[in-house]
């Protein structure tokens, strides 16, 4: 098995004519916590995608778990969205009609099977408890966040993805998510998030900062 | 294992339809429409070809008396009887008719044995080439049915053979009945002779009568009947002229033409809804698809969904499609209408192909949803 989990060799993602990633060349190793940043349009959320096998790339070498990505088809993507990764948006994209706890399990029901304990026992550590019968209409923001926190967590994948996973909450409920973090990455769990705000850099192991689809600065922490 | 697989599903089934009541009710109303009037058009339809099939070359008839089905033949004697039980006044015209079939000079024919006295007002739609023979008891003059008389090449005032062992009887073709019914088919005899020839005397398959109706008499009369010749099956068949023979065809033409508009109308509604229905949920699609679902689960989920509703449809269609076949049945047919098996699954499989055929596009269109466009967060 590969030391990264992800890497990525002279990575290219055109939209037609809009080079959205030009020539990107990252690692991001096994229980790494790592920050994507730069300024508005500058290509993350394109990055993300395209690690998270939700887009492919155009030119280069994505490895995912030493596993190169451009030879998995529609299944083997979908398998190792399924088995390896959890997921965190910006928006909290929950199923309306399912409440927190069958939100959580329906992770687990795309990944192998649902165990309603396990599901449970993710939604009483992002402190939800109380609210697991509870529509995402009836959540705050923050809660819908860390019910999303919950799901993306409760397959064990190894990797989480989060792109601005904070954009959306106040400073208290940054927090909360941030600690969260801080504790799956004492876990050894290898984060990349991308975000905005300069301060939450702070907390990771190192800064990877894209403008036009460049890398252009990598700081360690 | 595989029965929490299942319950999810059954879950992400009930809830996402019961979270878009007001759309799945829409749905729900146009394919229970879609299904009631295919239920009550196809009723009527098959029970009035039924009711007819045997009765529709009776035109002239409106009351059918004859054995029940396993006690071979009608007696002419209880036929006697009941002509002597009907009031003169309302009785127009009746015959017993006897099939056998016999030996002429050129093949074997079937022959009809019926009272010839009586058939210009039992079977006045008869179109008659040459004439009919007016005689009861005519042992000379037959008539002959105009397919079988085209097929032995006979013509009017031709002479055909009756052949048995050394027996010969000689007739002679007094018309040829073209009626678009089964006489087409047969020689029509006198009914004594043909009695007496089949040895078969004092025998009938069955009579049939024409009754004057204008009171509502023939219930009445086939009450009374059945209680007094219990062995025999007693009936009022509905009285339908040649020329309502043809308004007939072209109703059931129009209530097809109905019910197969009525079915692309409640396919384009079941369509929009579910097109719209389906685009408020594109990204609870993407989020399953990053989430690991197979695409063809979105697809089996909003099948799954569709017939769902298209059952519930179905049920509720077949009730208030009875209902609406026995309203149709009573005012343009004056009869109740019995819904037979075949109405049952024609409904189930129109209904549930329209329901599929609606939700197919918008079915596949929430399968390729992109998700990296649809979650994305702006
Ligand atoms: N689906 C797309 N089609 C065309 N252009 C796109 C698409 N997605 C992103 N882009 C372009 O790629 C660039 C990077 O976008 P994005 O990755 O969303 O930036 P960020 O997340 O850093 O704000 C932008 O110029 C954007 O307009
Ligand atoms: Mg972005």
């Amino acid at each position: 098995m590969s030391e990264f989990a992800i890497e990525t060799r002279g990575l290219v993602k055109r939209f037609g004519q809009v080079c959205a990633l030009d020539n990107v060349n990252i690692a991001v190793r096994k229980g790494e916590f790592v920050a994507i940043m730069g300024a508005s349009g500058s290509g993350k959320t394109t990055l993300m995608n395209i690690l998270t096998c939700l887009d492919t790339h155009t030119e280069g070498q994505v490895f995912l778990d030493g596993q190169e990505a451009s030879l998995l088809d529609e299944d083997g993507r979908r398998n190792f969205r399924a088995e390896k990764i959890g997921l965190l948006f910006q928006q909290f994209h929950l199923i309306p009609y399912l409440t927190a706890l069958q939100n959580v399990m329906l992770a687990q029901h795309y990944h192998s099977v649902t165990e309603e304990d396990a599901a449970k026992k993710v939604l009483e550590d992002v402190g939800l408890g109380h609210r697991m019968d509870h529509l995402p209409s009836q959540l705050s923001g923050g809660e819908q966040q860390r019910v999303c926190i919950a799901r993306a967590l409760v397959n064990d994948c190894p990797i989480l993805f989060a792109d601005e996973p904070t954009g959306n909450l106040d400073e208290a409920n940054e927090k909360i998510v941030l600690d969260i973090f801080q504790k799956l990455h004492a876990n050894k769990h290898t984060i990349i998030m991308v975000t905005h705000n300069p301060d939450l850099g702070r907390y990771t192991d190192r800064v990877i900062r894209l403008q036009h689809g460049k890398v252009i600065e990598e700081v360690q922490n | 294992m595989a029965a929490s697989k299942q319950s999810m599903g059954r879950l992400l089934v009930i809830r996402s339809l019961k979270l878009r009541m007001r759309r799945v009710v829409i749905v729900l109303a146009a394919l229970t429409m879609g299904a009631a009037i295919i239920t009550a058009m196809a009723g009527v339809y098959f029970d009035i070809n039924e009711k007819m099939s045997h009765e529709l070359r009776s035109y002239g008839a409106n009351f059918f008396v004859g054995p029940k089905e396993d006690q071979g033949t009608l007696s002419t004697t209880d036929y006697q009887h009941i002509v002597a039980l009907l009031p003169e006044a309302d009785r127009v015209a009746s015959s017993p008719y006897l099939y056998g079939l016999v030996q002429t000079d050129l093949e074997q024919v079937v022959a009809m044995g019926v009272d010839f006295g009586q058939m210009k007002k039992l079977a006045p739609f008869w179109q008659v080439l040459g004439e009919r023979v007016g005689v009861s008891f005519d042992e000379r003059n037959v008539m002959i049915g105009s397919k079988l008389a085209q097929r032995l090449e006979l013509k009017v005032g031709a002479k055909i053979n009756l052949l048995q062992g050394n027996k010969r009887h000689t007739f002679t073709i007094k018309g040829i009945v073209n009626s678009g019914g089964d006489e087409d088919n047969y020689l029509i005899v006198n009914l004594s002779f043909l009695q007496k020839w089949l040895h078969q005397s004092d025998q009938a398959h069955y009579a049939l009568f024409s009754i004057d109706n204008n009171m509502g008499q023939v219930s009445t009369i086939a009450q009374q009947l059945k209680k007094q010749f219990p062995n025999l099956v007693s009936r009022p068949i509905l009285k339908v002229s040649a020329s309502e023979g043809k308004v007939l065809d072209k109703i059931k033409l129009l209530m097809g033409v109905v019910a197969l508009v009525i079915l692309v109308l409640s396919i384009l509604c079941v369509n929009t809804t579910l097109t719209a229905m389906m685009s408020e949920r594109r990204r609870e699609f993407a989020l399953q698809i990053a989430l690991g679902a197979p695409r063809k689960q979105i697809m089996s989920q909003i099948m799954q969904e569709t017939l769902l509703m298209a059952g519930i449809s179905i049920v509720l269609g077949l009730a208030l499609g009875y209902v609406l076949a026995q309203i149709l049945g009573h005012t343009v047919f004056s009869a109740s209408i019995n819904i037979r098996l075949p109405v049952f699954v024609l409904t189930v499989l129109l209904s549930v192909s329209a329901a599929l055929l609606a939700a197919y596009i918008p079915a596949v269109r929430a399968m390729k949803v992109d998700p990296a466009k649809v979650l994305k967060g702006e």
